[in-house]
């Protein structure tokens, strides 16, 4: 079954007494484990997309399954709860929680779900493990550099463990050496937990390592090319271990 | 266990806001406690001056004297042999420090020149002035049982007759047995018994010296003189079912029963701290508002962080509430201490009070901090904290997310 599915959404928003359209019509199936890269102008629906996968906006038009079920079916909580079990978010301006520590803040999610404080703990010091900030988990995010930062932030996203991660420029406030560690990061954390990847990028070496590219303008997907330089679609379609 | 550590730091993390919050909670809880505080002290300065200075705890008439007493006083005297059994019966209970007779009666008092209406009170002046300890001497000296021809007269007769200690004065009255009868009393001293209008016609002498003028060995009341207010209630039942089992025809009031003039007061003050109430509630109220709806504004982004990943609305809701009850816990109980040091301080400075209106006694300001008076202003301060921080909650946690993201 498709992680993702979107039939027919549209979304306007109301700008003096004209409506504009930031997506029209648009169709879009993810499959576990893409690397997804979403590209496209300012305006061009890219943060509408991720916004209406990510269950926080609703469409006018269509309708968005995640797993299936159609997220107009669901209530403002059962969306909480859903976000909070199969999807993960990155931003691009981190969105760390200042007073709480790298560790605290990867924990949190988990403390929403209600798991045990010492099980939660465990778990946000091997996410941050896994994003190499093992030495770093008493460290507030004033503390840490911008780098690290992003890092705390997949590690919060990543916890969970969910289906898809949906990731609003995410490499947009960093200088470009630390993009390209984040970036590689990713890619590693895709291949090892077989999670889904959607990314709104302007940077263009993001590319060489998409699974597939999905161009947006003026809310259409103008172009939607599935590339072979990574082979994990193909990996879970044959049955092959992943991570 | 995070999540309230989160509400914890966030409390700490714009020090000068909880700061000022912190004030507003402190400011209502303290000024309620003080207000609160000083009209217990001033309702319990009333209530035992009206006691230990007029009515004592409890009085016991013939049965009737209160309905047709003031009619035919002379019909309704407890005569002696009674009173010397019912004295006997109450000076028995252990909750009892005394009990003493007093005959009323009103007369006419002369110097010769003038002539006044009064209301006489003949007393038996050792136990009286046990009871009566809130009766002050303004002038002279006051009554003894050798006393036969003394009287002590009211501040306000005092120097309308323009008296002085030793005057000769002449008492006139009504017997017992209907006729007109006078004897001649000297003015030992003066007394102020707190109430300005009893003191302008008030006088007492010896009980024996009354008797004497009024042609009888009876008594208008016993008065019973507890050894704490809050015993009145028991002690009047417990009277009441002895003098039905001894098969006496009497009849009891307690002070409370008596002290018409103390429960106007003590509602129109109750009137007046419910008012003060509600005025300190939309104080804090406002106050607590505005600095949550600011934090509300400020932490927009991590709102909006909180529901991407997750969090309810719900959640999001308990966060802010939680912060306001970490601050009305914080704020009531440095409220709860800063009140009783405040108290403390004021009553050891004893600042004295103007004499209120009808009273002719000015009294120190006292502030009690029952315990009773603190919980319930800090439990106050506490769902003040708790109750301001609904809107503010709620206005966060309906935030459209998207929004809130965006947010800078």
């Amino acid at each position: 079954m498709a992680v993702v599915k979107l039939k027919g959404v549209s979304r306007y928003f109301p700008v003096g007494n004209k409506p504009i359209t930031a997506l029209d019509k648009v169709d879009l199936t993810l499959e576990r484990g893409e690397f997804v890269v979403l590209r496209g102008a300012s305006g061009s629906g890219k943060s509408t997309l991720l916004n209406l996968i990510g269950a926080m906006d609703d469409p006018n038009e269509g309708e968005v399954f995640i797993h299936g079920k159609a997220l107009s079916s669901l209530s403002d909580k059962q969306k909480s709860q859903l976000r909070s079990h199969y999807i993960g978010f990155i931003f691009q301006s981190f969105n760390l929680i200042p007073v709480l520590t790298a560790l605290e803040n990867v924990q949190y999610p988990l403390s929403l779900q209600r798991i045990a404080n010492n099980e939660a703990k465990d778990r946000a010091a091997q996410a941050l493990a896994q994003v190499g900030l093992a030495d770093f988990i008493h460290r507030r995010p004033n503390q840490l550099s911008g780098g690290q930062m992003q890092r705390v932030a997949i590690a919060r996203a990543l916890v969970t463990k969910p289906d898809i991660i949906l990731a609003d420029e995410p490499t947009a406030n960093l200088d470009s050496e630390t993009s390209k560690q984040i970036m590689d990061l990713l890619g590693s954390l895709n291949r090892e937990t077989g999670v889904t990847f959607l990314f709104a990028t302007h940077h263009d070496f993001v590319l060489s390592r998409a699974s597939r590219i999905l161009e947006l303008k003026d809310g259409h997907i103008v172009k939607d090319e599935q590339l072979q330089n990574l082979n994990l679609v193909d990996q879970i379609a044959s049955g092959e271990k992943v991570g | 266990m995070l999540r309230l550590k989160l509400a914890l730091l966030n409390v700490l993390r714009n020090g000068r806001r909880s700061f000022i919050t912190l004030l507003a909670i402190q400011f209502g809880v303290i000024s309620l406690i003080l207000m609160g505080g000083f009209f217990a002290s001033m309702y319990e300065g009333m209530r035992e001056g009206v006691i230990r200075s007029q009515l004592g705890h409890i009085q016991i008439y013939q049965q009737g004297f209160n309905q047709f007493g003031s009619q035919q006083p002379e019909e309704y005297l407890i005569d002696a042999e009674v009173l010397q059994k019912v004295t006997k019966l109450v000076e028995e209970l252990e909750q009892v420090e005394l009990v003493t007779p007093r005959l009323n009666f009103t007369g006419l008092l002369t110097d010769g020149s003038r002539s006044l209406a009064v209301v006489v009170e003949g007393i038996n002046p050792e136990k009286e002035a046990l009871l009566s300890s809130a009766v002050k001497l303004t002038a002279g000296e006051d009554l003894f049982e050798e006393d036969t021809d003394g009287a002590l007269i009211g501040d306000g007769l005092f120097k309308s007759l323009n008296l002085s200690v030793g005057a000769s004065l002449t008492l006139m009255a009504t017997t017992a047995d209907g006729s007109f009868d006078a004897r001649d009393v000297t003015a030992i001293g003066a007394i102020s018994t707190g109430t300005r209008e009893v003191d302008n016609r008030f006088m007492r002498m010896n009980l024996q010296h009354a008797q004497e003028l009024m042609y009888t060995e009876g008594v208008t009341r016993l008065v019973v003189l507890l050894n704490d207010t809050k015993h009145t209630d028991e002690v009047m039942a417990l009277l009441s079912e002895v003098f039905q089992e001894q098969g006496l025809a009497l009849e009891l009031r307690s002070w409370s029963d008596l002290a018409d003039y103390y429960h106007e007061v003590v509602n129109l003050f109750d009137g007046i701290f419910f008012v003060v109430q509600i005025i300190v509630l939309a104080i804090v109220l406002l106050g607590i508002v505005n600095t949550m709806v600011m934090a509300v504004m400020e932490r927009t982004q991590e709102i909006g962080t909180i529901r991407a990943i997750g969090g309810t609305r719900g959640e999001v809701m308990g966060l802010f509430i939680s912060e306001a009850f970490i601050l009305g816990l914080i704020g009531s109980v440095l409220g709860v201490i800063f009140s009783i040091l405040l108290a403390q301080g004021i009553t050891a400075a004893s600042i004295m009070m103007p004499t209120p209106p009808g009273s002719s006694q000015n009294y120190p300001i006292r502030i009690f901090t029952e315990a009773d008076l603190l919980w319930k202003n800090g439990l106050f301060g506490l769902l003040i904290a708790v109750i301001s921080s609904i809107y503010p909650a709620v206005k966060a946690s309906r935030m459209v997310i998207t929004k809130a993201l965006r947010f800078a």
